[in-house]
């Protein structure tokens, strides 16, 4: 679609090894590369909600209750393993399930006309509000050990088996998004919706589409909770969608769709990864941390504004004084 | 002093305006006489909305004064024409729609009471007040929302009078009107008049234009022509004027041959309030001009015809299978395509590259196993670039970076991607250079040649005629004639187009 | 062919009362259907309508109702602020440690939360109106930010009732003619309110900005400070809302108020302020209030698990944004229809 300038990606990147040089400043402990892999585990979930997100904000549209779907998925996984249902079969079932939800926000925002927003602040707490009811007070803990494999295990080497599904899960994505049909309708309608629907694309069908995709991964995300936290409870990632609404846009994505890439939301994830890991090592409390990710938030929506800015200085500082013309 | 006493209620001098290249208004001078109903006429494009916003302070012209009453005056925003006396009411009133009529008459401007409260009585009383003075029965406390358009405009109205009012802009505002809630603003019109404000009236209705106007100003391609008394002035000279240019012998040579089968069949196609029992077909190999006012449904028959907005009643057959449409989608896939006249903002997606653009309906048919084969889209749309020969530094450059001419060129390949049978042409050469307008027409001759049957919609008079094997006349929603374009001239063209259907209405 | 003509008045009706309904009864509605809900609630458990009960539910509802007017004050210019719990805690968790630090001090205290809700909501208005951030993303950012900012201040410690002033901590049981204060406070502010909002320019300037931005700037209106008075006086009400919101709980935590964002934004909707600006009022945002706060005691006394709330704040979220843009698309098919009727 758009050669978008690789320009924010270059400096997420630089950015990101800044932030690894600081934390290995801040702390002994940083550079290793057991700890480092280790850490990544931290941001799979995360991470994989932010790929699902991506799409449907490149939509032109938002979703903010993707982390009450994981939720939900997570406690449904967790009913399922109570009878003793195989994996290979829960686990399609939940992603499914959550699929379900995501084509409700969908069919909300493509077929009523509502604005997502509106929508998904509601199914945020309805989603969440299910899975609390779905689920018992004191969250279930009672998972098999092969349910938990795909939290803990490792790949090869340090290297953690979550962390390798998220890549994955990425490349799917980043593939869907840049090099497919789907993935093509999708930046045209978040850049022009009228001329998307005058050109032939079915514009309801394909939001539908792309909230269930967002639900499916947050089901995926589900499963990688459980393995990690062997725990369900309608709490679950209570929280997580500042994180991932961060990655969104620190990623480069245009909020008002149409623009940016998987490329950009990985790299601002390997950056905000980086920044808590050092921090966290350091000893940086939570908070702090908190506010650090509310700020990056910020910063990452101003972005436009920041590269005009620039632009504008880097104009003003290479120009010679020119003959005026006309 | 007294030069002031007798000055115009407003005197432009030598106002100029340009966009980039194009020239929307050159050298514009005239007078509009106090307590005068000043008509302002002239086609498409003449310059007459440039106009009317450089006065009520929306634009700033490159050259020119506009005096008011005497005083040289610029103004910056509406805000400040409006403190001055100068106001424009729209045909897309702009108005608060949760809110109340006398609210909306009075929002910015409110008297406050003692305790610094909005004056509810005095607000409701000064709507009630305007709306009195132009004789206009609505309800203060109605919602927005609830009235109807004319009372929409008839607000707007009531909201200029509260100012000072010195001068009153209408443009086309009779355009959504019934003829009795016209004759309500005619009404109106007259006793602003009376009144000693003057009204700048724009309008496409001659008759209408006979009927209150006390002068008329001619506006062509961005120049005045002329300004005279209405009373000397024959509607059919008004039109010569207007459309005073020589038929340029510059279109495309046909091949004479004899249309083919039937590819395109509309009957009674009625969608209501907009276009009434239009009944036509097309037939492979023709080309079909479409004339009209702008307003007078043209573009919603086509849409109509292509899915973006069902009519409500009639049939539709391509290729003699009888269709419903219901969306773009479903009508490119049965072979016709429609391309709209908001080029650029329904037409084209701007920030994208060319090769997006023209790929973006057809991305099915260049997918392999799901993946986009992009050198095949990119082959495309070079072959594309090269047969409309477009201007450009390669099939990446971004769509809102070409010239208008360049842009419509893409726009024509991305439509024409799709193989159509039947294709809509909907204003193709507005805001296209002289150069690109012949390669367009050149294009379109071509793809008759070829076999498709194609609908022309413009409001290019000598193109309609230039180009077309045959004319048909929309006036007011309805197909009012069916022209031959070598029988005819442009003067016939716009007499039928400004055809007011409900003559009975306006007797004299 | 004569254009047809309708009779004046025919078909009208209906279609007009639709059109009122939306816009100008949709607060009844809410009223209606709160009173469905007592009668249903008082028939499935008579200890419902106990006064004792309804006191409770009422006081339950005040503070909340506090909140879901600062909401609808943003909401109605279009706008939104998903930080307003953290603006209650941020204000209330200052406002007691000071208190905490300096015994004695009286109602001047109350200074201290309005000013730093306000300057809290203001940051907002700044990043909304002047930085031209998308309104989720910005109070989402603050949402945190003040958060985090309370925690660090707060190091981990809570404050107790005990080191909090003696009228602090009986305001939340002082009643007048047997009203509890809480609900005198609220009511009173949702009043002036209401009146702000109804009678004095700004306010209706507020409810222009929502309903028709771009017209908003042809009338001359001044959209950025007025959106940014929007956020400030929310977050005003907020910083409020969060001092009584301390006195009632006791214990002042760095976590207080957490998650009202939802509740707040659902008590709004539901009494009928549209998502989308220019619509609906802080009565109705707190009749919403009193709505959720029933919903709340009748679960209870049904025996119903608290875990159905978030349930039902997020359905209600989305039914009465549903039922608004059914509404409103019943309001402008009545207008369209009758863009060609012959009136007298």
């Amino acid at each position: 679609m758009i050669r978008k300038l690789p320009q924010w990606e270059l400096t997420l990147v630089v950015l990101t090894i800044a932030a690894g040089a600081w934390s290995a400043y801040l702390s002994p402990y940083y550079l290793s590369i057991d700890q480092i892999a280790d850490s990544t585990r931290q941001f799979v979930y995360p991470g994989i909600l932010a790929l699902g997100l991506t799409v449907v904000v490149i939509l032109g549209e938002i979703d903010i209750s993707v982390a009450s779907t994981l939720a939900f998925g997570a406690v449904l996984f967790s009913k399922f393993s109570a009878f003793g249902v195989l994996i290979w079969v829960a686990a399609p079932l939940v992603v499914a399930a959550c699929a379900a939800l995501g084509g409700l926000n969908g069919v909300l925002v493509a077929r009523l006309g509502l604005p997502s927003l509106a929508v998904t602040l509601g199914t945020m707490g309805a989603f969440r509000g299910l899975a609390f009811i779905l689920g018992s007070e004191m969250g279930y803990t009672n998972f098999d050990d092969r349910y938990l494999f795909i939290g803990s295990e490792y790949a090869f080497g340090p290297v953690p088996a979550s962390f390798v599904l998220f890549l994955a899960v990425a490349v799917g994505i980043g593939v869907l998004t840049h090099w497919t049909v789907f993935g093509r309708r999708c930046y045209a309608i978040g850049l022009n919706k009228e001329a998307s629907w005058a050109a032939g694309i079915d514009v309801a069908r394909l939001k539908i589409q792309a909230f269930a995709l967002a639900g499916a991964l947050a089901g995926l995300a589900a499963l990688v909770w459980i393995g990690q936290y062997g725990s369900a409870r309608g709490d679950n990632a209570d929280g997580a969608i500042l994180l991932v609404v961060t990655a969104v846009v620190l990623g480069g994505v245009d909020i008002n769709g149409g623009r940016g890439g998987i490329l950009g939301v990985v790299l601002a994830l390997f950056l905000l990864g980086t920044m808590r890991n050092g921090m966290g090592l350091a000893n940086v409390p939570g908070p702090i941390q908190t506010i650090v990710l509310g700020a990056l938030l910020i910063v990452g929506v101003l972005r436009p504004v920041i590269v005009q800015g620039l632009a504008r200085v880097r104009r003003l500082v290479l120009s010679r004084p020119a003959i005026q013309s006309d | 002093m007294t030069a002031k006493l007798s000055a115009p209620a407003l005197r432009i001098v030598g106002l100029t305006k340009s966009f980039g290249a194009s020239n929307a208004l050159s050298d514009v001078s005239f007078d509009v006489g106090r307590g005068d109903v000043h008509a302002l006429v002239g086609e498409n494009g003449a310059g007459k909305s440039t106009l009317v916003k450089i006065i009520t302070g929306i634009l700033e012209p490159n050259a020119g004064r506009i005096e008011l009453l005497g005083e040289p005056v610029r103004f910056a925003t509406p805000v400040e024409a409006r403190r001055a006396g100068v106001a424009a009411v729209y045909q897309d009133p702009k108005l608060f729609p949760h809110l109340d009529v006398a609210e909306n008459i009075s929002m910015g401007a409110a008297p406050v009471t003692a305790i610094g409260a909005v004056d509810r009585k005095a607000v409701v009383a000064r709507a009630r007040d305007s709306l009195a003075r132009i004789g206009v029965g609505i309800d203060p406390h109605a919602l927005i929302a609830e009235l109807s358009v004319a009372e929409l405009q008839f607000v707007e109205i009531a909201r200029a009078l509260t100012a000072d009012l010195k001068l009153l802009i209408l443009d086309e505002p009779t355009s959504s009107l019934t003829p009795a809630e016209a004759e309500k603003l005619f009404q109106i019109v007259h006793d602003l008049r009376d009144n000693g404000t003057s009204v700048i009236f724009i309008s496409h209705r001659l008759e209408e234009v006979a009927l209150i106007a006390d002068a008329v100003t001619i506006l062509r391609d961005g120049r005045h022509v002329l300004t005279r008394p209405a009373a000397e002035l024959s509607q059919a000279e008004i039109v010569r004027t207007m459309v005073g240019r020589p038929l340029k012998g510059m279109f495309a040579e046909r091949a004479k041959r004899k249309p083919g089968r039937e590819l395109l069949r509309v009957d009674e196609l009625t969608r209501e309030g907009v276009f009434s029992n239009v009944s036509f077909s097309l037939r492979a190999g023709e080309i079909v001009g479409m004339a009209g006012l702008v307003g007078s449904g043209r573009s919603e028959i086509a849409q109509a015809c292509f899915g973006l907005a069902p009519p409500t009643s009639g049939r539709v057959a391509l290729d003699g299978v009888p269709v419903t449409p219901r969306s773009p989608k479903q009508m490119l896939g049965l072979g016709l395509a429609y391309l709209p006249e908001d080029r650029d903002g329904v037409g084209l997606i701007m920030p994208a590259t060319i090769v997006s653009n023209i790929t973006l309906p057809i991305l099915r048919a260049l997918a392999r196993l799901g993946l986009i084969d992009e050198a095949a889209a990119r082959r495309i749309a070079t072959e594309a670039v090269e047969t409309y020969r477009v201007r450009t530094t390669g099939v990446d450059q971004i769509v809102a970076d070409l010239s208008g001419g360049n842009r419509q060129k893409v726009a024509f390949a991305r439509w024409l991607s799709t193989r159509p049978k039947v294709l809509i042409l909907d204003e193709p050469t507005h805001g296209v250079d002289v150069g690109s307008k012949a390669q367009i027409h050149e294009i379109i001759a071509r793809l008759a040649d070829d076999g498709l049957a194609i609908l022309v919609i413009s409001s290019d008079l000598p193109e309609v005629l230039g180009v077309s094997d045959r004319v048909l006349v929309i006036s007011e929603g309805e197909l009012v004639a069916e022209l031959d374009p070598s029988a005819v001239n442009q003067e016939t063209v716009m007499m039928a187009a400004t055809r007011n259907v409900r003559d009975a209405a306006h007797a004299g | 062919m004569p254009v047809e003509t309708e009779a004046p008045g025919e078909g009208d009706g209906t279609r007009r009362g639709l059109g009122q309904y939306a816009l100008r009864f949709r607060v009844s509605g809410v009223a209606g259907f709160l009173v469905l809900l007592c009668v249903a609630f008082a028939l499935l458990r008579p200890a419902f309508m106990t006064p004792g009960n309804l006191n409770a539910i009422i006081s339950n509802a005040a503070i909340l109702a506090i909140v879901a007017a600062a909401q609808a004050v943003v909401l109605i210019t279009r706008n939104l602020d998903v930080s307003v719990g953290s603006i209650m805690g941020f204000s209330a968790y200052l406002t007691a440690d000071f208190a905490a630090r300096h015994p004695g001090v009286g109602l001047a205290l109350l200074l201290m939360p309005l000013v730093i809700g306000g300057a809290l909501g203001a940051i907002n208005g700044l990043l909304v109106a002047y930085g031209r951030v998308s309104p989720l993303i910005a109070t989402l950012g603050t949402l945190s930010i003040y958060r985090g900012l309370t925690y660090v201040y707060a190091r981990g410690q809570e404050i107790t009732s005990s080191r909090l002033p003696h009228w602090m901590n009986a305001l939340p049981d002082m009643r007048f003619a047997g009203i509890p204060l809480l609900v005198l406070i609220a009511a009173a502010l949702v009043c002036l309110l209401a009146a702000f909002l109804n009678f004095y320019a700004l306010g209706r300037r507020m409810y222009a900005v929502g309903s028709n931005v771009s017209a908003s700037a042809f009338f001359g209106l001044r959209t950025k400070r007025i959106v940014l008075f929007a956020y400030t006086l929310g977050g005003v009400l907020c910083g409020l809302a969060g001092f009584l919101y301390a006195a009632r709980v006791g214990t002042v935590t760095v976590v207080l108020a957490s998650g009202w964002e939802l509740t707040s934004l659902a008590a709004a909707v539901i009494g009928g302020v549209s998502v989308a600006g220019g619509s609906g009022n802080v009565i109705g945002a707190a009749l919403g209030a009193v709505v959720l706060a029933t919903i709340d005691n009748g679960l209870v006394l049904l025996g119903i698990p608290e875990f159905w709330r978030m349930f039902v704040q997020g359905s209600a979220i989305v039914l009465a944004a549903t039922a608004d843009v059914i509404i409103a698309g019943q309001v402008r098919h009545s207008l369209r229809a009758r863009r060609r009727l012959a009136r007298p």
